[in-house]
């Protein structure tokens, strides 16, 4: 610790002992100064403060010595001067009448070489009778010890009397800062020690301060308080809304059904809900969204890419096979937040294909024999040729089948058991072709079957006659009763300047007719167009 | 108090001569007078002043002078000091009484009245009085003779 903190240690802390101190300090070092004056003009001033006390000495004894000097009574100028001589201030005198010494003493310790070096007046002496006749003369003498002492004895009272001011004045500001800085403050510091920052909460303006700095000062900190009150109550207000909010969305997040998750530009999951884990399974570690769902990896790298360049949303459903070999369909949207993020959304829509696909066999397929109707056909002979621009090579071949003696066993049997009859056939179609191949009825008793993948005109044919075969067995409709159909097949192959299923068919109708005209429960090839081989 | 009172009696005094003077003749003016064998023909009025008030204890020719004074309060010796300083009795009194404490000088002899002053004169050569001129005879010797002054 060195000087100047040791001291500062020393220091007051409180605004009393510090205005005291200063006050003090100001005090003495003014007091000082005026000493230093006064001792500087009373060495000046006391010579002649000296002079004048010596000379109102002699005027005393004036008239006395005059006396002595007149009548040259040396007795009576002894008297004279043991008189003066009990004054202090006097070091010495001398009363001479017509050029002789009457008396003369001088103290002690006064030698007669310095009494050049002290103060002495002098006063010519004339008669008692005859102002204008001198009869001798007074010399008094002062010692500068005298002269010095008086001085300081002066000094010491002047120093006194500065030290008894600065010493009430510090007493009488220690008290005025005290009681009208010190304890205001003190008090308002309390008040606020013991604040609590609530609403209507305000320190009280110190009595008598009303108008002053100091209930100025309070009345701000009382405006601050209540801004900040009013700051912090918002603040709560807020903070218990965000909370409540932040509560329901969290229970959203973790109750609703659709799956939510949040992915970056790289597939890395960063947050999902119980739901996304229920369509997609937990998440692998590193949580990476491509490998939870592996065969559509190219299709999300699309998506997230598509959906973070364009800032738009993106959405697909997904095809997905879970390890137990069940196909399950989900729904997934992504939604770019931020520049890298998105948010996405999966929801299993596993039950709605389902549904989806029911209507869609009830719209493309026929009711009574299952099998596809105008529109399944249709639809599915588009998807073929769609599927054939792709793949040139691809073999298909149309079989038009119209049934014989069809009309007959309706009008005879009824319509049940046409229908029977018709339910047959269907079976029979959906024997002899494969699965991929398309079984359908457009309507009536007519059917249509495309092959596809079979180029031999052999086999073709072997299928076809295979199918005529197994019609022309006697068909039971019930109650004993059995019923003999036949069936005549039309056949055209798919040529390489067929774009669509329409031609093709036309050929192929034109077949059966030959066929028909050629005895029924025949086969007939269409002849290639023209500009085939 | 005390200096009021004697100017109070003083200036009754001084009143008194007047007065009286209108029924008997009252000092109508003084005169210094000597033995007509103390050597001495004329005084001047330093002289006087300084034998008087004890300065000089010699006449002039040599002689230790002698000097009277007319009683304590006479209207005489009233004159005489206000006539010859300037001064009136208390002062004339303090003066000597400053002088009696040192011992040295002693005042005047005092005699109760002129003519035993003439008398003494007249007997001793040393003598030197004041009385008023009707008062002198052939016995003594005027040497100064004061006038009459305020």
């Amino acid at each position: 610790m060195n000087a100047p903190e040791s001291v500062k240690a020393l220091l007051p802390k409180s605004i009393v002992g510090r205005t005291t101190l200063a006050i003090i300090a100001l005090a003495m070092l003014l007091g000082a100064l005026f000493a230093g004056l006064a001792a500087w003009m009373l060495h000046g001033n006391e010579k002649q403060r000296l002079t004048q006390r010596l000379d109102a000495l002699l005027s005393t004894v004036e008239k006395t010595v005059s006396v002595a000097c007149f009548v040259k009574d040396d007795a009576l100028a002894r008297e004279i001067v043991a008189g003066l001589m009990s004054n202090e201030v006097v070091a010495g005198a001398r009363i001479a009448a017509g050029g002789a010494t009457l008396y003369e003493q001088v103290r002690p310790g006064l030698p007669a070489s310095d009494r050049e070096a002290t103060l002495s007046i002098t006063r010519p002496i004339h008669s008692p009778f005859d102002a204008s006749e001198r009869v001798g003369e007074i010399v008094l003498y002062a010692s500068r010890t005298t002269l010095r002492e008086l001085a300081w004895n002066y000094l010491r009272y002047v120093v006194f009397v500065l030290g008894l001011e600065v010493a009430l004045m510090a007493l009488a500001v220690s008290w005025v800062v005290y009681n009208l800085i010190t304890r205001p403050i003190k008090g308002i510091s309390d008040e606020l020690h013991r604040l609590e920052l609530r609403t209507g909460m305000r320190l009280h303006v110190p009595r008598r301060n009303e108008k002053d700095e100091l209930g100025r000062l309070v009345s701000d900190v009382n405006a601050l308080i209540a801004k900040l009150t009013t700051l912090i109550d918002a603040e709560r207000r807020l903070r218990l809304e965000r909370e409540a909010s932040e509560r329901r969305l969290a229970l959203i997040f973790e109750k609703v059904d659709a799956g939510i998750f949040e992915v970056e530009r790289n597939g890395l999951l960063h947050s999902w809900n119980p739901a996304f884990v229920r369509t997609l399974g937990p998440p692998p570690k590193p949580p990476e969204l491509q490998v939870m769902i592996p065969a559509h990896g190219q299709l999300l790298r699309t998506l997230i890419d598509e959906s973070l360049s364009s800032g738009t949303p993106r959405e697909a459903d997904l095809e997905l096979h879970t390890p137990d070999g069940h196909t399950q369909w989900a729904e997934l949207s992504l939604t770019p937040v931020g520049s890298t993020m998105l948010q996405g959304v999966i929801n299993d829509i596993t039950e709605r294909k389902r549904a989806e696909f029911a209507a869609q066999q009830l719209a493309s397929r026929d009711t009574l024999t299952g099998l596809l109707n105008r529109r399944g056909i249709d639809a599915g002979l588009a998807a073929l040729f769609e599927r054939r621009r792709h793949e040139q090579t691809l073999a298909i071949a149309l079989m038009l089948i119209d049934l014989d003696y069809f009309k007959q066993v309706n009008d005879t049997h009824g319509h049940a058991a046409g229908d029977i009859v018709l339910k047959r056939v269907a079976e029979i179609l959906e024997g002899a072709v494969r699965r991929s191949d398309l079984v359908a009825r457009p309507g009536g008793d007519e059917f249509t079957v495309a092959l596809v993948g079979v180029d031999s005109q052999a086999k073709i044919e072997q299928i076809a006659q295979d199918i005529i075969d197994e019609v022309r067995q006697p068909i039971d409709i019930g109650g004993g009763v059995q019923v003999r159909i036949g069936a005549s097949i039309g056949i055209a192959m798919v040529g390489p300047a067929d774009e669509t299923a329409a031609p093709v068919l036309q050929r192929a109708d034109e077949a059966m007719y030959a066929a028909k005209q050629a005895g029924r429960c025949c086969v007939r090839f269409a002849s290639q167009p023209q500009t085939g081989p | 108090m005390r200096s009021f009172l004697v100017a109070i009696s003083t200036l009754m005094l001084a009143a008194l001569p007047w007065s009286a003077g209108a029924d008997k003749p009252g000092p109508r003016g003084l005169v210094v007078i000597v033995n007509p064998g103390s050597g001495v023909a004329k005084l001047e009025r330093g002289d006087a002043v300084n034998i008087f008030m004890g300065r000089y204890r010699k006449l002039p020719s040599g002689i230790v002078a002698f000097p009277i004074d007319i009683g304590d309060r006479s209207p005489e010796r009233e004159q005489f000091y206000r006539q010859l300083v300037g001064k009136e009795l208390a002062e004339v009194d303090s003066y000597w009484a400053r002088l009696v404490f040192s011992g040295q000088t002693s005042p005047p002899l005092q005699v109760p009245d002129a003519r035993t002053a003439v008398e003494l004169v007249a007997g001793n050569r040393a003598a030197i009085a004041y009385v008023d001129r009707s008062v002198v005879d052939d016995r003594v010797k005027i040497v100064l003779e004061l006038e009459q002054q305020r």
